[in-house]
Formats: C-alpha cells, structure tokens, sequence
C-alpha cells in the first residue's frame, strides 16, 4: 500500500511536471553553471605558480582540491621570499606562500569565499599585473590549501614544514577550483526545498478532498504517511543523482569515492526529508508551508555552509554548522570530493545525517499522522 | 430477518463550543436507500463523517456490516463519494480509478475489468481516458461517484452528489443510484431526490434526527393537509369563500391577497364541487391550483423553517 501511494504521488508530479522542474530541470540548470562556472575556460599556454610552507601531503590534497587545468605548472620554493623573487623575475606567473603564524581557523575560509580580497590571512598570494591567469590560480592553490586546513585533515604543524620534496608538476583534470565543494552544496539545497515542497502536496489533498477519500479506504494513516515520504525520498535520490551526472560526466567535477557518494546522498536525503517533513507538519496551509520551507532553507544553507563556508561566519556559527544536516553532509562529502578519502571515512556524518533522519522523521509522523487520522 | 448493513448509535459530535451532531441514531437494511433530508449545517456531512471512520465520533456507535466503524474491514464494505470532486484532475479517469482501486486491494485484470464496467454505469466509457479536468462539472460527479463504486462496496455513502450538477447529469446520478441495489445512504437538501429515491427518509435539522420514515408516512403524519388556491374576481371572494366552507371535506377557508386557499383532505376530489360552487355563484376563476404536501411542508411542520434556508 505503500508503494501504491508513493507512485501514485510520483505518477501525479510526473503529470503535472513539477517533479520534471524540481528534480530534472532545476538541478540540470543549476550543474550546468556551477560547471560553466568552475570547470570551463582553460587555456593551453603554460602558467607557473610557485608555492613555500606546504608540506608535500598537504600541497598534493590541496591541488587536488583546486582542480587546475593542466596546462598549470607547481613548483614548491623554501621560502615565501623565493616566491617573491620567483614572481618578481617572470619565472613564476604567480605564487602563494603559507604562512602559519597568521592561520586561525575562522580565516582560513577566505581565500575559498573570496579568492581576490585584499587580505588573505595566513597566504601570501604574490601574482604580477601582466598575468591574470597566474593570479587566478594562484588564488585557487591558497583557497585549496585554506580548504584542506580547514577540514582539519592535515595538522597545522606539518603545514608549517618547508622541507619539500616536490619540484615540478602538472596537475588537474580541467576543472577550476570548486566545482567538487558547490555541486554537492547545492545538491543539498536541493534536496531540502524539494522535500518540504513535496510534502505540501499532502495539504494540497486535504484541501482538494483526495486526502479524506483516501483515508475512507481500508489503508492505515501510517501507510499513507510513508507512501508520500518514500515518494519524496525518491524525489530527492532523483535530485542528487542528476547534479551528481551532470557535473561528473558533464563537468568532469569528481564527487569521490562512489560508495561513499551513494550512502552520503541517501543519508543526506534521509536527514533533509525529515526535517523538511517535519516543518511542513506545523504549517496549516500550503502558503504556510511554502513559507517555512524556504526560510527555514535559507537559514540552514547559510548556517550548515551551503552558501558561505560555515568558517567565514561567526565561531557560534561554526558550532551550529553541526547541529544542521546540512552541515554534516557537507563534512562526508567533503571527505570524499576534496580529500579523496574511501567510502569508511564518512560512515560518522551518514550515522549522525540517519540520527537527524529518524528523529526529524518521527516527529514529523507524529504530526503528520494527525492530518490523516480521524 | 433484512440484514443491518448501518447502524449508528448516539452519534455525538462538537467542534469547540458547537455540538454539530446530537445523538443521532439510525440504521440501513442491506439494499435499503436511506435518504438524510436537511438544510446545510444540519450535521448531514459530519454524521457521514463519522460513519466512514473520517472523524471518531465524541460518543456513539457505529457498526458496518458488523463491523466497528473505522476499522478497515469497515471501512473496506463503504463506497464513499464526498460532496466536493476527490479527484485528481491531471489524471484520467482510469487512472484515478486504478489508484483507487488499488487502495481497496484490487489489482490486475480484475481492476481493470471493474474500471470499465464502473464507467459504463455512470457513462463514461467513451471518456475514460480522457483527464478529469477536462470533464463537465455533471461529468466529474459521476466520476466522483464511480470511484465509489469501483470496489463494490456494501453501503454506498453519498454526500450530496447532484449539488451544482445540470439537470442530464443529475438525472443520470439518480438513475445509477436507484439500480444499484446496495444499501445506500443520500444526503440531500433536495426534497424530490429524497422522494424519488429513497425507502426510508431521515430529517436531520440542528443535528438532531427529528423524524423518520417513508416519504408517505412522513407527510400523512407531517405533512399536513391538502391545500386549493383558487384565483378569482374579488368582488365575488366573500361569498365564494362562504359557499366553499360549507362543502364536505373543506376544513378551512382562507382569504388572502385575492385569492382563497382550501384546507382539505383530499385536493382532486373537492376540485370539480369548487368549480361547480363558482359556477353557480356566477364566479370568475382566473386560476385554480391544487397542492399535495411534500417533504417541504413536513420539513417547515418540524421545524417551522424552510428546508432550503
């Protein structure tokens, strides 16, 4: 009976398109810029960065994280001076210089947020005028490097270590610098507005009078409930497998290892549909709920890091970043995408995204059960 | 013995202050046609409400085919057809059909053997597959209705099933009602469905069942008496009112805005000895009309109101 109601919500969104929208054509649209944004425009003429105060370990996360094209050429100097000089005499288009003294945790996000400020806490970017690309990728190195420190995967000490080994390398895949962080981020965004817009369909049927004729059936009001919530899990799979194609095969963006990908995205789209459930249940009309969707998701995307790194806001901010599911999709994804670890490094965030998922859910049956009882 | 196939018990129901139903009782024989005569706001839907498991009455009973109202065995022997369309409108008959169905534990060709057999009962074959927001408003209803239906249900529970429907369609939904042979419950705010269609009628006003029986026994005991109008000269009003008063089975005479109105027991019978009556008082009738009581009059009998108001 379940599965009954579930297809019988798919089959009527199908119909009237608004899944074709929600889960096709709003996530396509939005790949295809993220992809056009991050991943296009590589040009074929060599540019030289130089990079000081990385440790081999980090630099390799840190360039994979960046997503170079390949004409880009890194070489590791000693010294933040060498960088300068390197800079100075045009062997070098353009360089970064780590410099650990001034790495504080709530900083190291604006290189990623805003690769041109004027101040860059703890990196030295060093570019000349005369060559814009270099600056640019440049810029990406010290936002991929701010990254990996970020994620708290490489210890500032080791950070801190000049001794490297690392000469000469071409690196990346055509892709610019981000394209892995905001194709995930936005794919949570997603499955978030998509589930609390797709439960008004359930006061969409109480107002229409389907509601009452499918409760004077022999079908149990937790039946119905978990029908319309196994639609909007699948809607939600839906939503992130697309984002996840286009920008993979469309985009060349690496979401990481694809176990690890699959059990993100149904923990993530568990978590999200429970909440968006569960705040859909307060609302008493479909404005309503359409109100509290998007606030709410706003509020979430924002405070969980979706649209600014949750490092960039307020230290209060970054404590809240981890009571939201948004905030602990993005830790398992960031795992994977931007330091390419196997699918056990995010068995943590998929346990705590299922918590939020039976808790948000269970409260939302609760509530939910009420519209469908007598 | 006719098997009970309704039974409803001292159904009580408030919502806040408001006491919508007030113990109403009553019970439907299996193919009896069990009609609720009453104005909007007389507990019609919420009585229906609570016979269909749709809301959990404060106190009472109800029991459906022996079955505790609400279960789902209950539930599985009720046809329910609500008073507004319970369609989805972007899906074709068939389709909102199959789901229906489906709900009831049909499927296969079983399913699609009772969704074309049901649309050729409310006569939609031809437009089965067409969307139900194409359809005319009479036509949505009968697809409401064949939803219902579609399951083969034991008591067939119709919410006001002609409100807003034309005069073809309407007639089309009393037919299919009135040869399906299932208990059927009907409200209605119309009297002449009611008469039409049902054995036994109901008068439901303020929540409370106020009286029951036939459409007959209702307006013999009800209803009150038979009435003539008679139009006529005024000059001649007086002494025609006189002459009339004193014919055998004329209770009362009663002299209204140039025109009398006759209180007897039988209207067609005294007709002819009021024409007669006219006739040798050299009276000029301009208009003669005589009226039967109807469900109508017992209604404003019971409750001093109009059915409609």
């Amino acid at each position: 009976m379940i599965r009954v109601i579930a297809w019988n919500e798919l089959h009527r969104r199908l119909r009237d398109r608004s899944v074709l929208i929600g889960c096709l054509a709003a996530p396509l649209l939005m790949a295809a810029v993220l992809g056009l944004s991050f991943a296009g425009g590589a040009s074929a003429t060599p540019v030289h960065i130089g990079v000081a105060g990385a440790s081999p370990q980090m630099l390799t996360a840190a360039l994979h994280a960046s997503q170079l094209p390949k004409n880009v050429m890194v070489t590791t100097l000693p010294s933040q001076q060498s960088v300068k000089n390197g800079v100075a005499d045009g062997t070098l288009d353009g360089g970064v210089a780590l410099l650990p003294a001034q790495v504080r945790l709530h900083t190291l996000l604006v290189p990623i947020v805003d690769p041109g400020a004027t101040h860059t806490p703890g990196f030295d970017v060093v570019t000349k005028g005369t060559s814009p690309l270099g600056q640019e990728y440049a810029e990406s190195v010290a936002a991929g490097m701010a990254s990996v420190l970020y994620a708290g995967r490489v210890p500032h000490t080791e950070a801190t270590e000049a001794d490297v080994a690392i000469n000469s390398q071409s690196v990346g895949r055509g892709g610019k610098v981000n394209l892995n962080f905001f194709a995930p981020n936005i794919a949570v965004v997603f499955l978030f507005i998509g589930s609390g817009l797709g439960m008004r369909s359930l006061l969409m049927e109480r107002s229409a009078g389907t509601l009452a004729r499918i409760t004077a059936a022999p079908v149990r009001p937790t039946q119905i409930v978990l029908g319309k919530l196994l639609a909007i899990f699948l809607t939600g799979m839906a939503t992130i497998f697309v984002i996840w194609a286009v920008t993979t095969y469309g985009f060349g963006a690496d979401w990481g290892n694809l176990l690890g990908v699959l059990l993100m995205a149904i923990g993530a789209t568990a978590a999200m549909c429970g909440i968006g459930v569960f705040l859909t249940s307060l609302a008493k009309t479909e404005q309503q709920a359409f109100g509290i969707t998007m606030l709410v998701g706003l509020f979430l995307a924002l405070v969980g890091g979706n649209l600014l790194p949750s490092g960039s806001l307020p230290d209060a901010f970054q404590v809240l970043a981890l009571g939201t599911p948004n905030g602990w999709a993005l830790v398992g994804f960031g795992r994977l995408d931007q330091l390419g670890e196997p699918a056990s490094s995010i068995i943590g965030p998929f346990i705590i995204l299922l918590v939020i998922a039976v808790v948000a859910g269970g409260l939302a049956m609760t509530r939910v059960r009420k519209m469908v009882e007598p | 013995m006719e098997q009970t196939m309704l039974r409803c018990e001292g159904l009580r129901k408030s919502y806040g202050d408001r006491e919508a139903v007030k113990g109403v009782s009553f019970s439907i024989a299996a193919g009896e046609c069990y009609g609720l005569l009453g104005p909007n706001g007389a507990g019609k839907t919420t009585t229906i409400s609570m016979l269909c498991g749709l809301t959990l009455p404060d106190q009472g009973e109800v029991t459906v085919d022996g079955f505790v109202g609400g279960t789902l065995e209950a539930k599985a022997a009720v046809g329910y057809v609500p008073q507004d369309l319970a369609l989805y409108p972007d899906l074709s008959a068939v389709e909102n059909l199959t789901f229906f169905g489906q709900l009831y534990g049909l499927g296969g060709k079983e399913l699609q053997g009772r969704i074309g057999e049901t649309l050729e009962l409310v006569g939609l074959a031809d437009r089965g597959k067409d969307r139900i927001g194409t359809y005319s408003g009479g036509m949505k209803r009968r697809a409401n209705m064949a939803a219902g239906l579609l399951h083969r249900p034991k008591l067939l529970v119709l919410d006001e099933p002609t409100v807003g429907v034309d005069p073809q369609s309407r007639n089309a939904i009393l037919e299919t009602v009135g040869r399906l042979g299932i208990a059927v419950l009907y409200t209605t705010h119309y009297m002449e469905e009611a008469a039409r269609l049902c054995d036994r009628i109901g008068i439901i006003d303020d929540g409370q069942l106020i009286a029951e029986g036939t459409a007959e026994s209702l307006i013999s005991t009800h209803g009150g008496r038979d009435k003539v109008h008679l139009s006529c000269d005024g000059s001649s009003l007086t002494e025609l009112s006189a002459a009339c008063l004193e014919l055998s089975n004329v209770h009362n005479v009663h002299e209204h805005e140039g025109s009398l109105e006759l209180t007897t027991d039988h209207g067609p019978a005294v007709l002819s000895a009021v024409v007669a009556v006219a006739t040798k008082h050299g009276v000029d009738l301009t208009g003669v009309e005589v009226r039967t009581p109807n469900l109508e009059d017992v209604f404003l009998s019971l409750t001093g109101k109009e059915l409609r108001d």
